[in-house]
């Protein structure tokens, strides 16, 4: 009784909807992965993105966010194709597989996974060059945790650094900050945790309180929601952090030294525009790194006063080395993880 | 009669929950009638809408299932989602493992396994509750959070899939995977599953001994004692049951639409089914029907969001109203029964 004028009602819907998107372009679609909306990073920083980009290009637009994500990932997936979207963008780790079995079903979409690569014609795969950032994060915290005469640092050569998980994704961040510290000092103890959490407050503070005790000064934290533990020990402690993903620094004004910025939402906003362009990258995989503007350090609005220019350079140096491609960093995806990490 | 009285008991509370929804979306300033008219054709329009929401439905007749069997003999379990938990990562690991095996074989391998999983999850609480007399709700809630931790650890170290960049297993075989129903839909076998346990639930509830000592031992557990019905070994044996039930839903969901299992992948599989026992009254038909209410709510709710503007939250606002009137009664039964007496009086006219 309540079906049958609801289906046509909404059918009717439907067409008003669609009709508008199919005269300039077809709309583009948003998928956010299980963390969801709110996330204060990952999803949050690539929906600015898109975003950005729907407004900049006149495409239309739609984000997904379900609690479903991962077991109704192929049924959001299809919907989405079959509902006239020329563009669909997933930010969900788990649908690697999914996109890949969808995408050859309907070879007129466009698809784009973010962090893994997955082959297809009509897939675009974007990946991070996370190492790079955390590269410049470890030749800054070597050279500031031995430095005199700040406060909160002592002269012990000992940074932290906790990872969300054991994964190839996260040590690919954590190989990436030894390496830069080691550049700078040889003999510099790394101390390496994992959470095996990314919404634990509770577990990142201890966590970075038993490093703090072990003599380390700055502890590197990639590990979301847990990580915003570790940046409040370190303000509790008078000690530092480095935020991760986004501009964290002012969490915690002055105790964040730096954040590692992984900018997802240039990633969105650049497909959308290729889209809108007709320049899709249809089976490429976008590597975005330093010299892309992918990843990189926060402007430290809080800290800048406290890093000597001395220090600065050494970190601009080392930016300029990977940019011309004489310091290559360790990259745990294609290369494993290193010994020291094993 | 029964599934009548069943399904009004179910549809009338949603009545009032799209009433106070409607309230809600106009408050929010939109318009009610083309939500709600949205996620109907989103949940249910068309055999492709209709299959996403019976897969969304599967996992729900598990847990509520499992719920029934444990409330039926009054043992109030929560321990759904940890069964689920360590069932479905159980046949992962095997699905991934073995893979030297036929699929014939394996798949069935991986099912008994991730039942057998769910089944030991609840022993410790079940032999608490009968011997020592723990309450159960706090046993099992607290090896919930061991189950989820359990599970996390695990896939963040000895089970992670190399290179991955989540939590999550490999890949289980490809031939060990569930046969879909209605390609390209996620619905698989796993649903026919779903359904012939609650045929057989049903039919032992009904007809078997069991079902009646089980009845007894619920509504009157001092008559069911007096008259030698072993109370405490019934008990620990419906928990047993209810593990057994929500860890083969646990695994049948890594065989069917996940193909691994994933850290979280539940999305409260165990509370819903709780939601959805209760507002079945135990009752199997009324399970099936909640299930695929809250399967479809929970598609349509991400797929609508393709078609309208309406938020996540409206729909998630609408799953939770209708949880909390699911406890409610609103003396449905006293005017059935009302009914059926004054039918009983006519002679079983009609009047």
């Amino acid at each position: 009784m309540f079906c049958k004028p609801a289906f046509a009602a909404s059918t009717a819907l439907a067409l008003l909807f669609a009709a508008p998107a199919f005269a300039e372009g077809r709309p583009a679609a948003l998928i956010i992965s299980q963390s969801g909306l709110g996330d204060q990073s990952y999803n949050d920083l690539a929906y600015a993105g898109f975003e950005r980009a729907l407004a900049s290009t006149g495409i239309e637009g739609r984000t997904v966010e379900s609690k479903e994500v991962v077991a109704q990932a192929d049924e959001i997936l299809r919907r989405a194709s079959d509902a006239g979207f020329g563009l669909i963008l997933d930010l969900e780790f788990a649908h690697g597989e999914p996109i890949a079995a969808v995408a050859k079903d309907y070879p007129d979409i466009n698809y784009v996974i973010l962090n893994q690569v997955v082959p297809g014609d009509n897939i675009a795969s974007v990946v991070f060059r996370e190492e790079e950032g955390s590269y410049l994060a470890g030749v800054l915290a070597a050279q500031m945790t031995t430095l005199p005469g700040v406060e909160g640092i002592n002269e012990q050569p000992i940074l932290g650094v906790i990872g969300g998980t054991k994964s190839a994704g996260i040590d690919k961040f954590i190989v990436g900050f030894i390496e830069g510290a080691m550049s700078v000092n040889p003999d510099i103890d790394v101390k390496v945790g994992y959470s095996n959490n990314f919404a634990d407050p509770a577990v990142g503070m201890q966590m970075a309180n038993a490093m703090y005790d072990d003599g380390a000064d700055i502890v590197y934290h990639i590990a979301g929601g847990t990580g915003i533990g570790v940046i409040e020990a370190a303000k509790e402690r008078g000690a530092f952090a480095i935020g991760v993903d986004t501009d964290q620094d002012g969490l915690a004004p002055g105790h964040v030294l730096t954040s590692m910025v992984k900018r997802g939402d240039v990633a969105v906003e650049r497909i959308v525009a290729d889209y809108a362009g007709d320049k899709f990258p249809k089976g490429q995989t976008i590597s975005l790194g330093l010299a892309e503007d992918g990843v990189g350090l926060s402007p430290m609005e809080h800290t800048k006063d406290i890093i000597p220019a001395d220090v600065m350079a050494k970190v601009d140096a080392a930016r300029a080395g990977i940019l011309d491609g004489s310091i290559k960093v360790w990259d745990v995806l294609s290369q494993g993880a290193p010994d020291y990490l094993k | 009669m029964k599934s009548l009285q069943a399904a009004l008991t179910i549809l009338f509370p949603i009545a009032i929950v799209l009433l106070i929804g409607a309230a809600a979306l106009l408050a929010a300033g939109h318009d009610p009638v083309a939500v709600y008219a949205d996620l109907m054709t989103e949940a249910f329009g068309g055999t492709r809408r209709i299959a996403a929401s019976l897969s969304a439905a599967t996992p729900l007749i598990f847990t509520g299932l499992a719920a029934a069997v444990a409330f039926r003999v009054g043992v109030f379990t929560v321990g759904a989602e940890g069964s689920l938990y360590v069932g479905a990562l159980m046949a992962a690991w095997l699905g991934f493992t073995l893979t030297g095996l036929n699929g014939w074989l394996l798949a069935p391998l991986c099912l008994l396994a991730g039942t057998v999983a769910g089944t030991l999850w609840m022993l410790p609480p079940g032999l608490m509750k009968a011997r020592l007399g723990i309450d159960e709700i706090v046993t099992t809630l607290m090896l919930n959070f061991i189950a989820i931790g359990l599970t996390t650890w695990l896939v963040n170290g000895p089970l992670l899939a190399p290179g991955a960049a989540n939590s999550s297993t490999p890949q289980v075989v490809e031939t060990a995977r569930l046969t879909r129903l209605m390609p390209p839909s996620t619905l698989t076998t796993g649903f026919l599953i779903a359904l012939a346990l609650l045929f057989a639930y049903a039919f032992w509830q009904r007809r078997r001994v069991g079902g009646y000592e089980t009845l007894i031992g619920g509504l009157a557990p001092r008559f069911a004692g007096a008259s030698g019905i072993d109370m405490p070994g019934l008990m620990l044996r419906m928990l047993l049951l209810s593990g057994a039930i929500a860890g083969l839903g646990g695994a049948l969901q890594v065989l069917g639409p996940i193909g691994r299992f994933v850290a979280g992948f539940s999305t409260g599989y165990g509370f819903t089914g709780i939601a959805v026992a209760i507002l079945a009254r135990g009752n199997p038909f009324g399970i099936l029907i909640g299930a695929v209410l809250f399967g479809g709510l929970s598609t349509a709710g991400a797929t609508i969001q393709l078609f309208s503007d309406v938020p996540i939250e409206i729909v998630n606002i609408l799953q939770g109203l209708i949880m909390i009137f699911a406890v409610a009664d609103f003396g449905l039964r006293g005017w059935f029964a009302r009914r059926a007496g004054r039918q009983a009086a006519n002679g079983g006219a009609t009047p």
